[in-house]
């Protein structure tokens, strides 16, 4: 049916009206929304001016800017979108510190029936989706009550708001008058705080909340680091409560419930805040401003023994992160220049033998010292000159006979001849040939000497006599005698008898008789024939 | 009696000319005969009574040494020796007779062999020792035995054999004792059997091509081991 917007001005009809187009909203099937309808878009306008009416009053700048939400079929959702917000966007801060300031103050009524409108709301909110401005006007009023329940005060995204969404979507269908769901979550998140310390709703709704923020990427990493605060702070709070929260179990007082618990919500809450690390300093710690009164709290409640447990388990994490990390280079072992960082090792006091002995600082002293050892040394005249080891020959050195290239003097017969005089004893050995040598040498000194002796006339000294046969010249004896003349002399080598060449008694011309004469002339004349035969004829005297 | 039958024997032993055991007369009683002692033949009297003859064929190239050296061959010959010796002009041969006082049987052999071996080209004086050694020996190979080497190489061989002014031919003389003459492509070596060994191989070496230097080597070596 079509609803006519403008006419009706009775607020109650109007109201009445409003309530209507939400209840069919609610009521209508959810596939239908997948396709446009006027029909639902007419109902989803009056269901938002309904809404937008109720909270105007409550807005801060009164009078609101738009005192009625002008959602009629000419403006499309952005506009209406628009007005919504303007509404919205002081009146949320706002409703936000009056929540918290009735937080603070004790409730005066249990809480669950206040959750009601919110969870009715909620149902219905959820089918919504392809209304993007009514869906968002629906979420933001959720997270008033929300904020109630889940100690969240932090903004939360789209996706967080989709999450609770669809998790009361699930759970309405077990739901009865007696039995609410929510309710039920409530009183057992209540109980695990008594006895784990708070942390378990908050790990709970964490849980769920990484399940569903799979696509969201921002948030993952926020919800990491939140998740890893909660499950610290929940080991933390295991050790610490034990024994209180054993306490509280078996026997639940009065001001366990309302006012310690309340207490320790809020502590939860603040600690949740607090964002307190004992990890590295990767992580900023966080405190919440508003909160600090919370903090002398919260330490006034944790004893002596807590504090040292503590500490003692920060300590016990430090050292077990120091134990799973790569530790630095110089604690592993065999490290090369490649396993550390560059210059590294300049700047650690690396200790290793060193097999190199140290090079001598040379002083004073030392060069003293070692002058005065060369002096003594040679004034003893002890060197230590290389002396050069003397080969002692192991055997006589080996006669190598010569190969004799020249035709041998003696025949066969007189080489046998030697060889059997030889055996037989009757010639003397023949000279070896190292005999040779020496006879050789001893002559070449003996020459060398002479020579020597020939340069000082003092010490004359003759020719050593060789004996040998050898040519005399008749040379003036003095050049074969003195090398420097001092006299001159005609002295000859030879003796005249050596000269001569002749036989007989010499006779002169006179002394001869008459019959040697006559011998001396038919010698003479015999000769003469002799040598003159052969002369040709023609030249021969008759 | 049995002396009669020993003379008997004996007679008979001597005209058969050969000195061996005589057959045992089986007639003569149980006691053995003694053995005859015989001396030995003269030269004289072996083959009958008549000298014997060797005979020297002379080679044209050495027809004038044989001349200038006569003297020098007759005398060791005739003198001590005791075996005639003459030169036929016509044949162009030396001839050798036996004499009656020929002391030895083998005096006529050596003499041949002394008279060929100055033929073959080897001086008097190296011959000689034929004379007065008995295991000298002269043995001859032709190059062509060895290898067979034609026109330059085979001149090439014979100048390897002789060396630079008959150095590596005395060389090789010198340290075995032996003596060589080489004559165009015939070889004679003059000496005892080891000797002539060594030298046979080491001029077979030279021929084959080896050079003087490793001859000589190997040469040293084995004089060396000769004159221990």
């Amino acid at each position: 049916m079509a609803m006519d917007l403008d006419e009706p001005l009775d607020a109650a009809a109007v109201a009445e009206m409003g309530e209507a187009a939400l209840q069919r909203l609610c009521d209508a099937d959810p596939a239908l929304f997948l396709s446009p309808s006027a029909d639902l878009a007419a109902a989803a306008r009056a269901a938002s001016r309904h809404i937008y009416s109720s909270l105007a009053p409550l807005s801060p700048a009164q009078p609101p800017p738009f005192p009625s939400l002008l959602a009629g079929p000419a403006f499309d959702a952005e506009q209406i979108w628009s007005q919504i917000e303007l509404l919205d966007r002081p009146l949320l801060p706002h409703l936000r510190r009056q929540l918290r300031r009735l937080e603070q103050q004790p409730p005066s009524q249990p809480q669950p029936p206040l959750e009601k409108p919110a969870v009715a709301e909620r149902e219905q909110s959820e089918e919504e989706d392809g209304e993007g401005s009514e869906s968002e006007e629906l979420k933001e009023e959720e997270e008033e009550e929300e904020l109630e329940e889940t100690d969240d005060v932090e903004e939360m995204g789209d996706d967080y708001e989709e999450e609770e969404e669809l998790d009361g979507r699930e759970r309405k269908g077990v739901e009865d008058k007696f039995l609410k769901i929510d309710e039920m979550a409530e009183f057992l998140d209540r109980g695990d705080e008594e006895e784990y310390g708070g942390g378990a709703k908050r790990g709970e709704k964490k849980a769920k909340k990484n399940w569903m923020e799979s696509d969201d990427e921002d948030e993952e990493d926020e919800d990491g680091d939140e998740d890893d605060e909660d499950e610290d702070q929940l080991d933390l709070e295991d050790f610490e409560d034990d024994d209180e929260e054993a306490e509280g179990a078996g026997e639940i007082m009065y001001k366990d419930f309302f006012e310690k618990g309340h207490k320790k919500e809020a502590k939860k809450k603040d600690g949740y805040t607090k964002k307190v690390q004992f990890k590295d300093e990767a992580h900023e710690i966080e405190v919440d401003g508003s909160e600090d009164d919370d903090d002398g709290n919260d330490e006034q409640v944790l004893s002596t023994h807590e504090k040292e447990r503590l500490k003692m388990r920060a300590k016990i994490e430090q050292m077990e992160k120091a134990n799973l990390d790569p530790s630095t280079w110089t604690m592993r072992g065999e490290v090369t220049s490649s396993n550390r960082p560059k210059n590294s090792a300049l700047e650690v006091d690396l200790d290793f033998e060193h097999n190199v002995r140290p090079a001598p600082v040379i002083t004073e002293e030392v060069t003293a010292s070692l002058e005065e050892m060369i002096k003594k040394r040679i004034a003893e005249g002890q060197f230590d000159d290389v002396e050069k080891p003397s080969i002692v020959p192991s055997k006589a050195p080996k006669e190598h006979k010569e190969l004799d290239e020249s035709k041998s003097k003696k025949g066969l017969a007189e080489l046998y001849e030697d060889d059997y005089a030889q055996k037989a004893g009757l010639a003397p050995a023949p000279l070896s040939i190292s005999d040779e040598l020496k006879k050789e040498g001893s002559a070449l000194f003996k020459r060398i000497c002479l020579k020597l002796d020939a340069l000082s006339h003092f010490h004359f000294a003759p020719k050593p006599v060789i004996e040998d046969m050898s040519v005399q010249a008749n040379v003036p004896a003095l050049a074969m005698e003195e090398i420097a003349p001092v006299a001159v002399s005609d002295a000859a080598m030879l003796a005249p008898e050596e000269i001569f060449e002749g036989k007989g008694d010499i006779k002169e011309e006179g002394e001869l008789t008459q019959a040697e004469r006559k011998r001396r002339r038919a010698n003479k004349k015999r000769k003469y024939a002799g040598s003159h035969k052969e002369r040709p004829a023609s030249l021969q005297k008759d | 009696m049995e002396v009669e039958r020993t003379t008997a024997t004996a007679a008979t032993a001597g005209a058969g000319g050969s000195s061996g055991e005589m057959a045992v007369d089986h007639t003569a009683g149980p006691v053995s005969a003694e053995k005859p002692r015989f001396g030995a033949l003269m030269p004289s009297e072996m083959s009958g009574g008549r000298p014997q003859f060797r005979k020297v064929p002379v080679p044209q190239h050495r027809f004038a040494p044989l001349k200038r050296c006569w003297m020098e061959i007759y005398a060791p010959v005739y003198e001590h020796m005791k075996i005639d010796i003459r030169m036929n002009l016509k044949a162009r041969r030396v001839e050798l007779k036996t004499r009656q006082d020929t002391p030895d049987v083998s005096n006529l052999q050596k003499c041949a062999d002394f008279v060929h071996a100055f033929m073959l080209g080897f001086d008097i004086a190296d011959a000689v020792a034929l004379l007065r050694l008995d295991d000298l020996y002269v043995d001859s190979f032709e190059i062509k035995d060895v290898k067979t080497l034609r026109g330059e190489h085979l001149s090439r061989a014979i100048g390897r054999l002789s060396g630079k002014g008959g150095k590596t031919k005395y060389a090789i003389e010198n340290s075995t004792r032996t003596r060589i003459a080489i004559a165009d492509t015939k070889i004679h070596i003059l000496g005892s059997f080891v000797n002539i060994k060594v030298a046979r191989d080491s001029l077979c070496s030279l021929i084959l091509g080896s050079p003087a230097g490793k001859v000589y080597s190997k040469l040293r070596a084995v004089s060396a081991r000769l004159a221990e």
